[in-house]
């Protein structure tokens, strides 16, 4: 080690967060970032549905979004946050040319969003367990069709992932040639992105 | 005379942002399990998400890196919901 080295710093990789060059388009195949936008815009429109409908339901959203479970709702935002944070390792991982790693770190994200879809099973099984349904009343019509939806794009999310995972086990990708890696990446972070938002507004915000 | 190989901290700043996100998460959780409530606790929690909205589009989907319209198409989509989301808390507030 040179000896004008800090104890708290090595020579590693250049990771993405620190690239200089400076693109025109957003990382992966740009249709796929159109069909996200779309993905987008459908909950956004769902969010602001909810809000308002909430105007004419205050008592009762406030009253029904106390019977919901706050933390398997923070577990399952840790579990996407951490998620997103391997998927992106892995896109770093196949920048640097290191197939392997990336591989390892994709797994990794498909793991924690399993973790997702066990905790969210579980509160579903609760609920219908406690009669509760889409007709119950318009707070858990939001609920249930709102966190269901999501549930549905986590699944297309890691079906995506598991496909990407397994060309990059192949050695399908390379540091010249990792759109699809990219692309899955772009679409795992929107899932995540979403939840970002709905984890406050059903669960925490009164 | 050879040439010295980039330094970089031992955490990446990448890694940094995602040790952000889960504080402010469980900044997020904790103000519900306390049974807080009320506007301006709901604008702030709504701010802390679009803030973490903005950070995850920048540095987990690479954005920053991003020149022109792309660069803000995901912080005008956190804008958009999220405004209209805070006019109907608003409004709930105001009877």
């Amino acid at each position: 080690m040179n000896g004008s080295d800090s104890i708290a710093t090595r020579a590693i990789p250049e990771p993405v967060a620190t690239r200089d060059e400076v693109l025109r388009y957003p990382p992966g195949d740009l249709a796929l970032w159109i069909f996200i936008l779309a993905e987008l815009l459908v909950f956004g429109v769902f969010f602001a549905a909810y809000a308002f409908t909430r105007l004419n339901h205050v008592e009762l959203f406030n009253t029904y979004q106390a019977t919901l479970n706050r933390d398997a709702a923070l577990i399952n935002t840790l579990a996407l946050l951490t998620s997103s944070y391997f998927v992106m390792r892995g896109v770093v991982a196949i920048r640097e040319n290191d197939s392997r790693l990336c591989v390892r770190w994709l797994w990794a994200a498909i793991g924690m969003g399993a973790v997702f879809l066990v905790v969210k099973t579980v509160e579903y099984a609760h609920h219908f367990g406690e009669g509760i349904s889409l007709s119950t009343n318009t707070f858990y019509m939001f609920y249930l069709s709102l966190t269901f939806f999501h549930f549905m794009h986590v699944i297309l999310g890691m079906v995506i992932l598991v496909a990407v995972a397994l060309k990059a086990g192949r050695g399908g990708y390379s540091r010249t040639e990792h759109t699809g890696v990219e692309s899955g990446a772009s679409y795992w972070h929107m899932v995540d992105l979403v939840w970002l938002i709905l984890f406050p507004l059903v669960y925490v915000m009164r | 005379m050879t040439t010295k190989p980039p330094t970089q901290p031992l955490i990446r700043p990448c890694t940094l942002v995602y040790l952000m996100l889960v504080t402010l998460t469980i900044v997020t959780w904790a103000t519900a399990r306390m049974g807080l409530s009320g506007l301006s606790l709901s604008l702030v929690v709504l701010g802390i998400a679009l803030f973490k909205g903005h950070l995850l589009a920048d540095w987990f989907m690479g954005l920053r890196f991003i020149t022109g319209w792309w660069r803000w198409v995901i912080a005008v989509w956190l804008l958009l919901p999220g405004g209209l989301i805070a006019l109907g808390f608003v409004l709930s507030y105001r009877g």
